[in-house]
């Protein structure tokens, strides 16, 4: 069976299943089945938050260890935590500082797997644009621009105009944009 | 056509409405709490008549929806599986009265478990009942199984059970809308006493009847085929099957799949685990040379197989007996199963991973109130107040108000205040007079807290009572309280006071205080225990009460405090130990505690719990 199998991570609070809403709607719209799984009650408050997404054709809703081709972390130590979940040539998205990411212990097993990680600061950013709430979408952003994935950057911004709430839609929009020329620029180096 | 992607709850309430469902009830419970919202949204977004309650407890809600149901409209009551448990009363007894509309149970399972206090199995209340069960994949089937058990309800007049687990319930889905429209059914209630108030005598001829539907049924199951069904090729044999249901189906032909071995090792598939397809089964069985049973969570298919010899399960020690069945799980089960049987086992998951991360010593996250969460404030001044005391608490955030040293005990529902009545009689028959601080919410006081306090006041127990009430239901997602008067659909209900129903269960002392002061929840907690050991004593009630941050997110706090934290810190770590707000952490570059602003709620009440006096707050201007 084909999917793409995504693992979405970080704390309660970030924003985890806005993000996984807005990829799971924008793959939708394209033809794509969608399954996906997320984490509600005791489990939610405080601790640890996983979405699962599977995108195509897929049965459960759980991503199997050893399976995800994307993860997109908004904590630095959740990413880690979820790092089982890689696929062999898997890519990574964390909101971390590049200069330290990721950690010396990690290294050897990222490239034995070939694993591509890449590290936005999505956290200040977002505090920079006065909205310390939305690191999600400055992710979704800067995990755009390198056209990974079923999703295109004008199809994530389409599925962010219609699911944000009318109040918060520009300021949505913005973060993302600044997500986004973060990652051009780094494509383009 | 509409599309769109649902919960596996929002699928549910979906196929509610296009059966025509007419009366949903439910007490909230993860994971089933989001059925009745999703159920409102789509009465509002079609305009439809359904009657929607959040009912007090799951019995009430049950006993609404079976009232409705022998009216002849269809009905359903929504539940979590430990909720099953407080409505099984009426499950039992109603399976020998029966159904005239459709009556559907909705159970949701919780194997982990994530959000419970069991990992018990809907399927063997069920059973245990002799009701039908309906077990779905996700959250499609679930929608589609709805419609079905309203049918077969209707069909042989008995209620049926829904068994989704957490992840049908929880699980996002691309949905195709189908048509919704207004049942119009009436209601008309035919009386027959020998049936709905049946005496002994007449139960036995009631249960006669519920076996002979039983065996239709089963009959009808068999025949099922779009939820139970195997792919044998017709004259082979197979050193292999497995037979699943529920969630592991879905995971199972998921793994077959990717591993290419779709074709060499047969599936069963139970969609109806009770009654169950026998004959199906046998015909599966007989195939293969052993089959693997792998169901969540307990052992049901694994017994009614008949052929003992040929089936491995949790029985055989092959599948673990606890935990979720998540893919790596299966994933091992399958290989363990296969290297025994000396067949070709599937790729090795690897285990290096899990290796590396217990050498990163990542934070550990154990659950904990939020930041300004108004129960933190309450048992920093109960455990102040009397440290030496038995905490008995119960199900709700605050069972975590364990972190705080202050939750000894959470059995159940309602059981803070049982328990506590049950502590203090065990002592004080050796003439030990033991302090006892019971807690408990707002909405479980509703749901189970009377009873066991007229029982507590009636008995002559002494401890105090605190009530937390946050004014709302906050751990399954903000439903409204009987106390708001606010009812399921929005709509205005009559408010019942708080105060006059503890009063109403005898209790003399009632005060009531905002939590946030420390010092005046102190003293009320210090007056209740002067009560409480007075000759003329007994159950002394606090009311707790300050709004939900989640739930009140503009009102919680009206006076935001901007606090910081200053050199006088001593490190002394008082602070994170006795009140662990997650905002507060130990700085290392500073050398003392500091604030996280960024999930600061500006509550204020730390700057009341410092010792030293070193949490302060700041002058904004
Ligand atoms: S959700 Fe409300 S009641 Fe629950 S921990 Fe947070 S503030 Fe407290
Ligand atoms: S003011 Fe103090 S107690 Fe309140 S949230 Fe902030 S750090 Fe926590």
């Amino acid at each position: 069976m084909d999917s793409v199998d995504i693992v979405l991570c970080g704390l309660g609070g970030q924003g985890i299943l806005f993000m996984t809403r807005v990829i799971a709607q924008a793959a939708l719209d394209k033809g794509l089945n969608i399954m996906g799984a997320e984490t509600h009650g005791m489990a939610q408050r405080g601790g640890s938050v996983v979405s699962h997404l599977r995108l195509g054709q897929a049965q459960g809703s759980l991503v199997r260890t050893g399976s995800a081709h994307f993860l997109l972390g908004l904590d630095e130590n959740e990413a880690y935590r979820n790092l089982p979940f890689l696929a062999k040539g898997a890519s990574m998205y964390v909101n971390a500082d590049p200069k330290n990411f990721p950690r010396q212990e990690v290294r050897d097993f990222l490239a034995k797997r070939n694993v591509t990680y890449h590290a936005i600061p999505a956290g200040n950013i977002a505090m920079a644009l006065s909205a310390p709430q939305s690191s999600n979408l400055a992710l979704l952003g800067y995990f755009s621009a390198f056209s990974e994935g079923p999703v295109s950057k004008g199809e994530f911004v389409a599925t962010i105009e219609r699911l944000s709430p009318e109040r918060y839609r520009e300021k949505n929009l913005e973060i993302f944009e600044a997500g986004l020329s973060r990652g051009l620029e780094e494509k383009g180096a | 056509m509409r599309e769109e992607i649902l919960l596996g709850n929002g699928a549910i309430a979906l196929g509610l409405v296009e059966a025509g469902c007419q009366v949903v009830t439910s007490y909230p419970g993860t994971p089933s709490s989001e059925i009745l919202p999703e159920v409102v949204r789509l009465v509002k977004s079609e305009k439809l008549d359904t009657y929607v309650e959040w009912s007090t407890n799951e019995k009430v809600a049950f006993d609404n929806a079976f009232a409705a149901s022998i009216t002849g409209k269809r009905a359903a009551c929504c539940m979590k599986q430990v909720g099953l448990n407080v409505a099984a009363d009426s499950l039992m007894s109603s399976a020998y009265l029966g159904a005239v509309g459709g009556l559907l149970i909705i159970s949701a399972d919780d194997p982990g478990p994530h959000s419970s206090q069991t990992e018990q199995d809907t399927r063997f209340m069920a059973r245990l009942a002799k009701v039908p069960v309906l077990d779905p994949s996700n959250p499609q089937e679930a929608r589609e199984m709805v419609g079905l058990g309203l049918e077969i309800s209707e069909e042989f007049r008995v209620p049926v059970v829904l068994r989704p687990a957490i992840r049908v319930c929880h699980a996002r889905q691309n949905i195709a809308f189908g048509k919704i429209e207004k049942n119009q059914s009436k209601s008309v209630f035919q009386k027959d006493p020998m049936r709905w108030a049946a005496t002994p005598r007449f139960r036995l001829i009631l249960h006669g009847e519920l076996n002979k539907k039983l065996d239709q049924i089963g009959e009808k199951f068999e025949g099922l085929s779009r939820y139970n069904f195997h792919n044998l090729q017709p004259g082979t044999s197979y050193p292999l099957g497995i037979v699943t249901g529920g969630v592991p189906y879905a995971v199972i032909v998921d793994i077959l799949s990717e591993e290419g071995r779709s074709s060499d090792i047969p599936v069963l598939k139970i969609g109806t685990p009770f009654p169950f397809p026998q004959k199906l089964a046998d015909e599966f069985v007989s195939a293969c040379e052993k089959v693997l049973v792998v169901e969540e969570t307990d052992t049901l298919i694994e017994y009614l197989l008949r052929d003992r010899h040929k089936v491995l399960g949790r029985l055989s020690g092959h599948v673990p007996k606890e935990g979720e069945l998540v893919p790596g799980v299966v994933h091992e089960i399958l290989n363990k199963v296969l290297r025994d049987l000396g067949m070709e086992a599937l790729q090795e998951d690897d285990t290096e991973a899990a290796e590396l991360l217990k050498t990163l010593n990542l934070p550990v996250r154990k659950p904990t109130l939020c930041p300004g969460c108004p129960h933190r404030a309450a048992f920093f001044a109960i455990r102040k107040t009397r440290p030496k005391a038995i905490f008995t608490s119960d199900i709700g955030c605050y069972t975590l108000g364990v972190n705080l040293g202050a939750v000894d005990t959470c059995l159940d529902m309602g059981a803070a205040i049982t328990m506590a009545s049950g502590f203090y009689h065990a002592f004080e028959q050796d003439g030990v007079e033991k302090p006892i601080v019971a807690t408990i919410g707002d909405s479980t006081f509703f749901h189970s807290g009377t009873a066991g306090l007229l029982n507590a006041v009636y008995n002559g127990a002494r401890f105090i009572l605190v009530i937390l009430d946050n004014l709302t239901t906050a751990m399954t997602g903000m439903q409204p309280t009987p106390s708001l008067g606010i009812r399921a659909d929005g709509s205005e209900g009559k408010a019942i006071s708080l105060e006059r129903a503890v009063a109403g269960c005898g209790v003399d002392f009632i005060e009531v205080v905002d939590p946030y002061n420390i010092k005046e929840m102190t003293q009320a907690i210090k007056k209740a225990t002067q009560y409480v050991s007075e000759p003329q004593g007994g159950v002394a009630v606090i009311i707790s009460r300050h709004p939900c941050l989640i739930a009140y997110r503009d009102e919680a706090i009206p006076e935001k405090k901007i606090v910081t934290v200053s050199d006088d810190c001593e490190d002394c770590n008082f602070c994170i130990d006795r009140f662990e707000c997650p905002a507060l952490y130990h700085d290392q570059e500073l050398g003392r505690i500091n604030i996280n602003r960024q999930i600061c709620s500006n509550c204020g009440v730390c700057v009341q719990i410092c010792p030293k006096g070193a949490i302060v707050e700041v002058d904004e201007s």
